[in-house]
């Protein structure tokens, strides 16, 4: 096989999958949001409006939910990151021949459900729930804490356990490819342990560590099913909304406008984050 | 089947016998019809959760065993609607007292002929009347039941009378709403006595921002019942707007629970099947509609989920206590009590699912 036919081998199954699946469903979702309303035929042409996007405008608290949910991401994501990366420096750097057996038990968790591992923080947090019991038994409180679920801060503390162990992944790899003849380098240079970290350990990590970030900040913007399980009635992100015109009110044009204002933040996010952190830089 | 031809050949008593059983079969059924057990083909229903248990269709799979039956799930009005609009080739959809109208309005639904129903006369003429639109039956009538306000007896002694107790300050922390933009609408209709059908954008107004003041109140908005039901096991939720199968489920478990019979009336809501409009298999859906009205589905209605049947033999034989008081069916006034859903336009639909989207929102 010549290059040509080698390139179009390796990359036609995905260019067709990702054109079929996510590029065509995302176009139809931008022309979704210039229709005025689901009357008539879907399939036959309609002409563009702005009407759904004028709507969202003049909606204080969709734009006021966008801005939550993208700062509760932003923590959410930091969070992970911070309590991912001593996980991973321990992986990659301490653990030595067990770092296999312990890296399995890190992703243990994956083994059950999405959904049973949030479940499960409803039973920790509820009234009756394994936290209030025990601080019941130890005499602390006499009334369960009723302020544990059902609220924002519930929803943040799930995600950030559900994401910890997403977020070591990447910062696993960048660690485990630093030389470590490095560390011998800088001890003989007179380096302590502190200033080897912030000098060789942790720019070389960067790149792995801004991964694990957008990880987790990017689907935790659009996330619903958490903030539906353990928010309550003041817990919402961003996507529930979306997610309610499309299966609560058949208001397809609608929830695509939203859709599509929620993708260009986040894009927009993300590249302003790129170009405040050099890329190449971190790279060489 | 010749029964005729095959009788010249046949000289011998039990062979004619034989052949007079076959002919007296081929006499009974027209011409053309092929006898029920030996029907085949395949038949697709777009139902809720649950409903595509083979206990809800017992009595077409056991008249018409041959028949295959496809099930696809929607998981709310919302959803089956989206999906029928979408171009779903399911026969047969299952929707909702509320949202009937739009199927009619954008074509998406068959007219009955309920004279292929054998089933039909059994079901009482205000059903019936649930299922026409514009003056025509366009639906069949298949389960029912009450929506009002669910509560612990032992945290609220004093009981509710009323559907403000959904925003009592008094239960804050321990009410939950219903996750649905027209069953909000409704709630503030009933205590407001606004009319439902005529909500004018000021009262709508008005009602985002009760609902917006009631968050401070609300636990958490309940999607599926089981979700509800934990909540009053656990005794995090004292009273909630809620459907009578969550009720009797509790109340058949011993939790102090009872359901109120709020002044402003109770909520009755239906449940329809309709036939998709272009539908290739419209005997077979006729069929399937006609065995969903019988008597051992309608048992399995009433008896593993609670709710009412529009088959009104099945619902005179309920003996089981619990039931009864869940159907208040020994009070001979509960119906003219009961408020029925009426069907939304599409602008209500949108104005009232955008309105509780903000509810939503709302800080």
């Amino acid at each position: 096989m010549d290059r040509r036919a080698t390139f179009w081998f390796i990359y036609l199954p995905p260019l067709l999958w990702l054109s079929l699946f996510f590029v065509l469903p995302v176009l139809l979702m931008a022309a979704f949001s210039f229709r005025p309303d689901m009357r008539g035929d879907l399939l036959k042409l309609w002409v563009p409006t702005l009407a759904q996007y004028a709507s969202v405008a003049e909606t204080g608290s969709y734009w006021r939910l966008l801005g939550i949910s993208a700062l509760t991401a932003l923590g959410i994501g930091i969070s992970a990151v911070v309590l991912a990366y001593p996980l991973a420096y321990f992986l990659a750097l301490r653990a030595g021949r067990r770092a296999g057996l312990y890296l399995v038990l890190l992703l243990i968790p994956f083994w059950t459900s999405y959904l049973m591992r949030v479940m499960a923080w409803k039973i920790l947090l509820g009234t009756e729930g394994v936290l209030n019991s025990f601080l019941i038994y130890l005499g602390i409180i006499q009334e369960p804490l009723t302020a544990l679920l059902y609220n924002r801060t519930a929803v943040i503390l799930t995600l950030i356990y559900v994401w910890v162990p997403f977020a070591a992944l990447p910062i696993l790899a960048a660690l485990q490819r630093v030389d470590t003849s490095l560390f011998e380098a800088a001890a003989d240079l007179g380096a302590r342990p502190l200033r080897q970290f912030t000098r060789i350990t942790l720019p070389l990590s960067l790149p792995g560590v801004f991964a694990a970030f957008f990880m987790v900040f990017i689907p935790t913007i659009g996330e619903y099913v958490t903030p539906l399980l353990v928010g309550g009635s003041r817990g919402f992100l961003y996507g529930n909304i979306i997610q309610d015109f499309f299966t609560k009110a058949a208001n397809w044009p609608l929830g695509s406008a939203l859709s599509m204002i929620m993708l260009l933040a986040t894009m927009v996010l993300v590249v302003l984050a790129t170009r405040l952190v050099d890329w190449r830089q971190l790279f060489e | 089947m010749k029964p005729k031809q095959s009788m010249l050949f046949m000289t011998q008593g039990f062979m004619l016998a034989f052949a007079l059983v076959l002919s007296a079969c081929g006499a009974a059924a027209p011409a053309t019809e092929v006898p029920p057990a030996e029907q085949t083909g395949s038949l697709t229903v777009l139902d809720w959760a649950g409903y595509d248990a083979e206990d809800f269709w017992v009595d077409f799979k056991n008249t018409y065993p041959k028949v295959t039956v496809n099930f696809e799930i929607g998981a709310s009005d919302a959803d089956i609607y989206a999906k029928m609009k979408a171009g779903d080739q399911a026969d047969v959809f299952h929707p909702y007292t509320g949202w009937l109208q739009f199927y009619v309005d954008e074509g998406l639904v068959e007219e009955i002929d309920t004279s292929k129903l054998s089933n039909w006369d059994k079901v009482p003429d205000n059903f019936k009347k649930i299922g026409q639109i514009n003056g025509k039956q366009y639906f069949v009538p298949w389960d029912w039941g009450f929506t009002s306000i669910l509560y612990r007896t032992d945290k609220i002694p004093d009981g509710v009378d009323s559907w403000a107790a959904l925003m009592d300050p008094k239960y804050a922390g321990h009410i939950s709403m219903w996750d649905d933009g027209p069953g909000a609408v409704t709630v503030s209709a009933y205590i407001h006595g606004y009319d439902e059908t005529k909500i004018t954008s000021e009262q709508l107004d008005a009602i985002k921002a009760e609902w917006i003041a009631q968050k401070d109140l609300n636990l958490f908005y309940w999607s599926g019942e089981p979700e509800l039901q934990d909540g009053f096991r656990s005794g995090d939720v004292w009273a909630a707007y809620a459907w009578q199968g969550s009720y009797a489920t509790l109340l058949g478990e011993g939790v102090p629970v009872a359901y109120a019979n709020p002044k402003e009336g109770r909520n009755s809501w239906v449940g329809v099947y309709g036939i998709r409009k272009g539908t290739k298999n419209m005997a077979l859906a006729l069929k399937f509609l006609d065995q969903k009205l019988g008597a051992a589905t309608g048992n399995n209605v009433v008896n593993l989920f609670y709710y009412g049947h529009t088959n009104q033999d099945v619902m005179s034989g309920i003996t089981d206590a619990t039931l009864k008081q869940a159907f208040s069916i020994d009070d001979p006034d509960i119906l003219n009590k009961t408020n029925f859903t009426p069907n939304l336009t599409a602008e209500q639909r949108d104005a009232w699912t955008a309105m509780w989207a903000e509810v939503k929102a709302a800080p």
